[in-house]
C-alpha cells in the first residue's frame, strides 16, 4: 500500500502519481483530500485508491478503470463520463453524479443532489438515499437506481435510460412515465444492490422510462411541454 | 393555377409585411402545429464584413510586391500559457475548418475536410458527434469538441486530440442545443451517439456537469489534467453578449475563444432562431477584442471568429479587427460541392435547385455532403473533394496575403483596424472603424 498526502502535492502532481500507481495495480491511500477538485481524474485500472475524507468536483471523472473509495462526501460530477471502473462514496454527493457515464458502477451510500445520472450513456449508478431534482435528465442508456425517494422532475426527456426508484417519486419530468418493472428486472437490480453491499429497506419498485413523445418532432411534442 | 388567383397572389406579394414567405410560414405553422426547421443559415439581410474596405498603401507606407514577396501566415492558437499548454495549436494558415458533426455531415465529407485541411497545414474539428476514426486518420490536426450532449466522449479520444473545444453554443441557433432529424440518426450515427434509431435528436443546451463560470473553470482544469497539460482548451460561444461572455470565458481559464456570429450555418435549426438571434460576426469581433483588452488578456488568450466568412477579404478583415484566426464552415461545404449544379433532378425532388438549396436537415443532400445515405455520399470522393478544399484554402490564403501585402504587411497578423474604413454608418458604429471619406468613427459613444 502507498500513501500520498494531498496537502504536500498539487492536484496535478497527485493525479500523475495516482495514475502511475494505479496502472501498476497498487493500493493507494490519499490523506487530506480536503474537498479539493479534480482529484483522481482519468484513472486507469487495475489499482485502487481510497480518499480519506471528502473530495470536490469530478473525482473519478473520465476514468477508464480501477476502483475509487471516498470516505467522506463528494462534490459535483463524480465519475462523469467514466468508461470503466468502480466508485464508492461513503457519504453524500452533489449535483450530476455519473453525468454522461458510459460504463462501470458508482455507488453512493448517502443522498445524491440534482441531476443524478444526467445524460447517462451506460453503466450503473446506485444511490442509497434519495436523488435530487431532474435526475436522469436525458439519460440515453444505463441504470440509475435510488433506494430512497426521487425529487421532482425525475426522468425528464429520457431516451433509453432506466430509472428505478424504491421510495416515493415526488414528481415526474416532462415525458417521463412510471411503469412496474418485470420480476426479472427486480431480481437484476436487487442483485446489483446486494453485489455492491447495500441494504434495501423499501421494495416498492417503480421504473421511470421515456413516454417517447419527445423523440419525434411532431404535433404531440409541444403538448408535452407547452401546456396550451 | 387560374389567372385570377395568380393576380391576387402577385398583389399580396407586393406587401412589405405579408410577403409570400411570411404567408407560407404562417400557413405551414397552421398546418403543422410547430415552427419550421431547416438547414444553412439566416436569409436576413444583416450587416456584414462587406461593409468594410481596406486602405492599401500609397504614399504613407510601402506596399510589398503582391505577386512575389513572402507574407507570413503561420498562426499559433493557445500559446499564451506555456505552463498550462505544452503544445499550442500551430497552423500554417490563419484559417481552419469549423466544428461540424459527423451526423450532420457524411463520413466522406468529414474525411474530405480532413484531407484538405491537412494538405495546407491546418486543422479540422470533430463537432458534436464524437471522434470518427476515419476523420482522425485523415486530419493531421484535429480539435475535439465537447458539447453538452457528450456523445462518445472518450478519454482516449481526448488524448488523441490536438485541441479541446468546449461548445457553449453556436451562432446559428444560440441558446439551444443541436438538432439532427431522424433521417440522419441511422447506422454509425446511432452507434456513436447511442440514440434510438430514427429519432429526431435535439441535444441538451446545458452541460451536464457544470452550469456557471466557476464550475466551468474547474471543468477546464479537469480537461487539462486528463490530457497531461498538453493541448489548448478552446471555448465556442455564440455571438450574443460578447463583451461579458468573452471576459467570463477568459477569466475561467480557456486558451482560445471562438466567437460564432449569427451568420453561422447549421445542419438543422428552427428557422426563426437563424434569423432573429445573435449578433453579426462583424459586430462581434471588435467587442471580443475590446473585452480581452479590458482585462489585459488580449494576446494571452487567442481569438477565433466564425460565422458567414466566405473569402480572403473576409478573413483579412476579421484579422484586422482583432481575430487571430477564423473558422470556415459553410464556405468549406460549398467548396465540397454544396449547391453545385450536379444531380439537378435530386435538388428538384427536394423542391429546390442548385444555388438555392438549404435542405441539409432532410438528409437528402444531392451532392453527398449533408447526408448519411450510403448511395448519396458515394457522390463525394474524399480524395478529390479534399483537393478542392485544399485549393480553396490556398486561394483564400493567397487573397489574405495579397491584401496584407497591399497594406504593407509582411505578416497577415499585422493587419490592424487602422487598415480599414467603413463603407456604411452602421459598420462604423458597430466596429469603431472610421467612416470612409470623413475618417471619423460614426458613433455618439466613440
Amino acid at each position: 500500500m502507498v500513501t500520498l498526502d494531498a496537502d504536500a502535492l498539487t492536484p496535478r502532481e497527485l493525479n500523475e502519481k495516482l495514475r502511475e500507481l494505479m496502472a501498476r495495480g497498487e493500493e493507494v491511500v490519499v490523506e487530506n483530500p480536503r474537498s479539493r477538485h479534480n482529484l483522481g481524474v482519468a484513472l486507469p485500472g487495475p489499482g485502487h485508491v481510497t480518499f480519506k475524507g471528502s473530495v470536490g468536483y469530478y473525482c473519478g471523472g473520465l476514468s477508464n478503470g480501477g476502483s475509487v473509495e471516498i470516505a467522506g462526501n463528494a462534490g459535483w460530477g463524480i465519475g462523469e463520463s467514466m468508461a470503466k471502473g468502480f466508485i464508492r462514496v461513503r457519504g453524500s454527493v452533489g449535483q450530476s453524479i455519473g453525468a454522461s457515464l458510459r460504463g462501470g458502477t458508482i455507488v453512493v451510500e448517502g443522498d445524491a443532489g440534482p441531476r443524478a445520472g444526467v445524460a447517462q450513456k451506460g453503466g450503473v449508478v446506485v444511490v442509497g438515499g434519495s436523488i435530487g431534482f431532474l435526475s436522469g435528465f436525458m439519460a440515453q442508456r444505463g441504470k440509475l437506481i435510488a433506494l430512497g425517494d426521487a425529487a421532482d422532475g425525475v426522468g425528464d426527456s429520457l431516451y433509453e435510460g432506466n430509472i428505478y426508484v424504491a421510495g416515493h417519486i415526488h414528481g415526474l419530468g416532462i415525458d417521463a412515465v412510471i411503469t412496474k418493472p418485470a420480476a426479472e428486472e427486480v431480481d437484476e437490480i436487487e442483485s446489483i444492490i446486494a453485489e455492491v453491499g447495500m441494504r434495501l429497506e423499501i421494495r416498492d419498485w417503480k421504473k421511470v422510462v421515456a413516454g417517447r413523445k419527445l423523440w419525434y418532432f411532431d404535433k404531440r411534442e409541444g403538448q408535452t411541454w407547452l401546456k396550451v | 393555377m387560374a389567372e385570377g388567383m395568380k393576380r391576387k397572389l402577385k398583389q399580396l406579394g407586393r406587401s412589405k409585411v405579408w410577403t409570400p414567405h411570411v404567408i407560407e410560414d404562417i400557413q405551414a405553422k397552421a398546418e403543422l402545429g410547430h415552427y419550421q426547421i431547416r438547414g444553412f443559415s439566416t436569409f436576413f439581410n444583416i450587416p456584414t464584413l462587406d461593409q468594410l474596405t481596406f486602405l492599401p498603401a500609397a504614399l504613407t507606407r510601402l506596399p510589398l510586391e503582391g505577386y512575389r514577396e513572402f507574407c507570413e501566415t503561420k498562426t499559433v492558437l493557445g500559446g499564451g500559457k506555456p505552463d498550462l499548454v505544452s503544445q499550442p495549436l500551430e497552423l500554417d494558415i490563419p484559417i481552419y475548418i469549423a466544428s461540424m458533426s459527423f451526423g450532420a455531415l457524411s463520413r466522406n465529407a468529414k474525411v474530405s475536410l480532413g484531407y484538405g485541411a491537412t494538405a495546407v497545414g491546418t486543422c479540422t474539428s470533430t463537432g458534436e458527434g464524437g471522434m470518427l476514426a476515419d476523420e482522425r486518420q485523415a486530419s493531421k490536426k484535429l480539435i475535439y469538441q465537447i458539447t453538452p450532449s457528450r456523445y462518445s466522449l472518450d478519454l482516449e479520444h481526448l488524448r488523441m486530440a490536438d485541441a479541446i473545444e468546449i461548445a457553449v453554443g453556436q451562432g446559428a441557433k444560440p441558446g439551444t442545443g443541436g438538432v439532427l432529424l431522424g433521417a440522419k440518426v441511422i447506422d454509425k450515427v446511432v452507434e456513436m451517439r447511442q440514440l434510438p434509431k430514427g429519432i429526431d435528436q435535439r441535444s441538451s443546451v446545458r452541460h451536464p456537469d457544470f452550469l456557471g463560470a466557476d464550475d466551468m473553470a474547474i471543468k477546464i482544469e479537469e480537461m487539462r489534467d486528463a490530457t497531461g497539460y498538453r493541448v489548448p482548451i478552446f471555448i465556442k460561444l455564440p455571438a450574443c453578449r460578447v463583451t461579458q461572455d468573452v471576459k467570463i470565458a477568459a477569466k475561467s481559464g480557456v486558451d482560445v475563444i471562438v466567437i460564432d456570429g449569427m451568420e453561422g450555418g447549421t445542419g438543422a435549426s428552427p428557422e426563426f432562431l437563424l434569423d432573429h438571434t445573435g449578433i453579426p460576426t462583424m459586430a462581434a469581433i471588435p467587442a471580443a477584442r475590446k473585452a480581452l483588452e479590458d482585462i489585459g488578456m488580449y494576446g494571452k488568450v487567442s481569438l477565433v471568429v466564425s460565422g458567414g466568412l466566405k473569402s480572403g477579404a473576409d478573413v483579412a478583415k476579421a484579422l484586422a479587427l482583432g481575430a487571430d484566426a477564423v473558422a470556415f464552415g459553410t464556405a468549406a461545404l460549398i467548396a465540397l460541392n454544396c449547391n453545385a449544379p450536379l444531380y439537378e433532378e435530386d435538388y428538384a425532388a427536394l423542391g429546390t435547385e442548385p444555388g438555392y438549396c438549404y435542405h441539409c436537415h432532410t438528409g437528402r443532400c444531392p451532392v453527398g455532403v449533408a447526408t448519411q445515405d450510403e448511395e448519396l455520399q458515394k457522390r463525394l470522393d474524399p480524395e478529390k473533394a479534399g483537393e478542392r478544399i485544399a485549393s480553396f484554402l490556398r486561394a483564400v490564403t493567397m487573397e489574405v496575403t495579397m491584401i496584407a501585402k497591399s497594406c504593407g504587411k509582411s505578416n497577415v497578423h499585422n493587419l490592424e483596424p487602422e487598415d480599414l474604413r467603413a463603407l456604411t454608418l452602421e459598420a462604423s458604429a458597430m466596429t469603431g472603424v472610421p467612416l470612409a471619406g470623413v475618417d471619423k468613427v460614426v458613433a455618439p459613444w466613440a
